[in-house]
């Protein structure tokens, strides 16, 4: 199981589905996320805080609400168990990793941001 | 017996430009003053645990004060017909105003972030009346950090600043530091993170008063955490090296709000020293 790869994909809905505060906070978390890590693009598929679906390379008839986008080298930084400064939160990279992008419906992301972000630091939690 | 800690708040009437203010004061302790001021968006209580240590407490009379807007000190006159936007001249103006009204003498003035900033004007404007200043996480000019999303109809205000906030901790921090730095976030008032960040991003350019600085008259303790990507390390060793004889510690393993998202980490290891420093200092004057 490989960062970001197909399985590792799997593993880590399965981490934000059975995360307790995501079940708490997500309950308005209705989104389709597009999560692009460069070698690999998956549709995560919310529904009311837990994932439904994964999409993986969606192509153009799936639509999606909002994108987060950085090259796999910044993810990797990002899923360190101790990051590094500036790596160790999308609100840190947003400021300061000119490559970490959050496009789209950017309203629909900060309507979500509780939920969002925690969805994002789960990512360390995937072994 | 109740077990009471040994912070006490009361409320003091003061005035800053023509306008009666109620501001909300807490103090802990004995000896030379200590103010501290907090962070954009929150209010006395990100330093309780500074004004609950007993080895502090000893040497230091430590004040908190919520500034108007914030916590318990309400905003001022006909609040709801204007927009909230702190300046460098109003907050300057606040603090020294209660100072003042506490008969303060020599007072050692900390402040985080936006506080982090409006100690280097005191430093530079009122060095003579202080006792030394301590800036965490001081920058005296950071551009670009307005985000409508702080205050805006469609967004829920208290998670937006609280989660922005959490984002500046450090991941080596205690879950429980950095959670209840989020918590004091979640509660400020609509606008108000945005307001104080008009001070701190866009009012404020402290360059060119930084070479005002005496050192010898008042001592400058410069103090940032490896994980902040607001105010960075760089971006202190900047000002810093603007200072004559001002002292810049990294602090590693630690975000934006030392006092709160890592408090034992940061008194035992970089706030004691300092403050026994100028304690020493302040006995001899």
């Amino acid at each position: 199981m490989k960062f970001p790869e197909p399985d590792w994909m799997k593993r880590y809905a399965e981490v934000v589905n059975q995360d307790p505060e995501l079940r708490l906070v997500g309950w308005f978390f209705t989104c389709d996320v597009l999560l692009d890590f460069e070698t690999a693009r998956y549709l995560v598929r919310v529904l009311e805080g837990t994932v439904r679906e994964v999409v993986p390379d969606p192509a153009f008839d799936r639509p999606w609400a909002f994108a987060l986008r950085a090259p796999r080298a910044v993810w990797e930084r990002y899923l360190q168990r101790v990051p590094p400064p500036l790596y160790h939160h999308i609100f840190a990279m947003l400021m300061r990793v000119r490559e970490f992008k959050l496009e789209g419906d950017t309203l629909a992301a900060h309507q979500n941001i509780r939920a969002l972000v925690r969805m994002c630091d789960l990512m360390r939690a995937v072994s | 017996m109740p077990e009471f800690e040994p912070i006490t708040g009361r409320y003091l009437r003061v005035e800053v430009g023509g306008e009666p203010l109620r501001i909300y004061v807490e103090e802990a302790g004995e000896g030379h003053p200590l103010v501290c001021l907090h962070t954009a968006a929150a209010d006395t209580r990100q330093w309780r645990h500074v004004m609950t240590d007993e080895r502090i407490l000893r040497r230091w009379r430590v004040i908190a004060f919520d500034m108007p807007h914030h916590g318990k000190s309400n905003p001022p006159g006909r609040w709801w017909e204007r927009e909230y936007r702190l300046t460098a001249d109003r907050y300057e103006a606040t603090i020294m105003a209660v100072c003042r009204a506490l008969g303060l003498v020599r007072a050692v003035v900390m402040g985080c972030s936006m506080g982090g900033a409006i100690v280097l004007r005191l430093a530079a404007r009122h060095g003579g009346e202080l006792g030394g200043i301590i800036g965490l996480e001081s920058a005296a000019y950071a551009p670009g950090r307005a985000n409508r999303f702080l205050h805006h109809p469609a967004v829920h205000g208290g998670e937006m600043a609280a989660t922005y906030s959490i984002g500046l901790t450090a991941p080596q921090s205690p879950e429980e530091g950095k959670r209840e730095n989020w918590w004091y976030y979640s509660q400020s008032g609509p606008g108000v993170y945005l307001g104080d960040i008009h001070f701190y991003s866009s009012d404020w350019d402290g360059r060119p008063e930084l070479g005002k600085i005496n050192t010898e008259e008042c001592p400058v303790f410069l103090l940032t955490g490896e994980y902040d990507y607001s105010c960075t390390p760089e971006m202190t060793a900047e000002v810093a090296a603007r200072i004559r004889g001002c002292r810049y510690i990294r602090m590693e393993g630690i975000g934006h709000f030392p006092m709160v998202e890592n408090p034992r980490l940061f008194i035992d290891r970089h706030l004691l020293p300092v403050l026994e420093e100028l304690a020493g200092r302040l006995d001899r004057a």
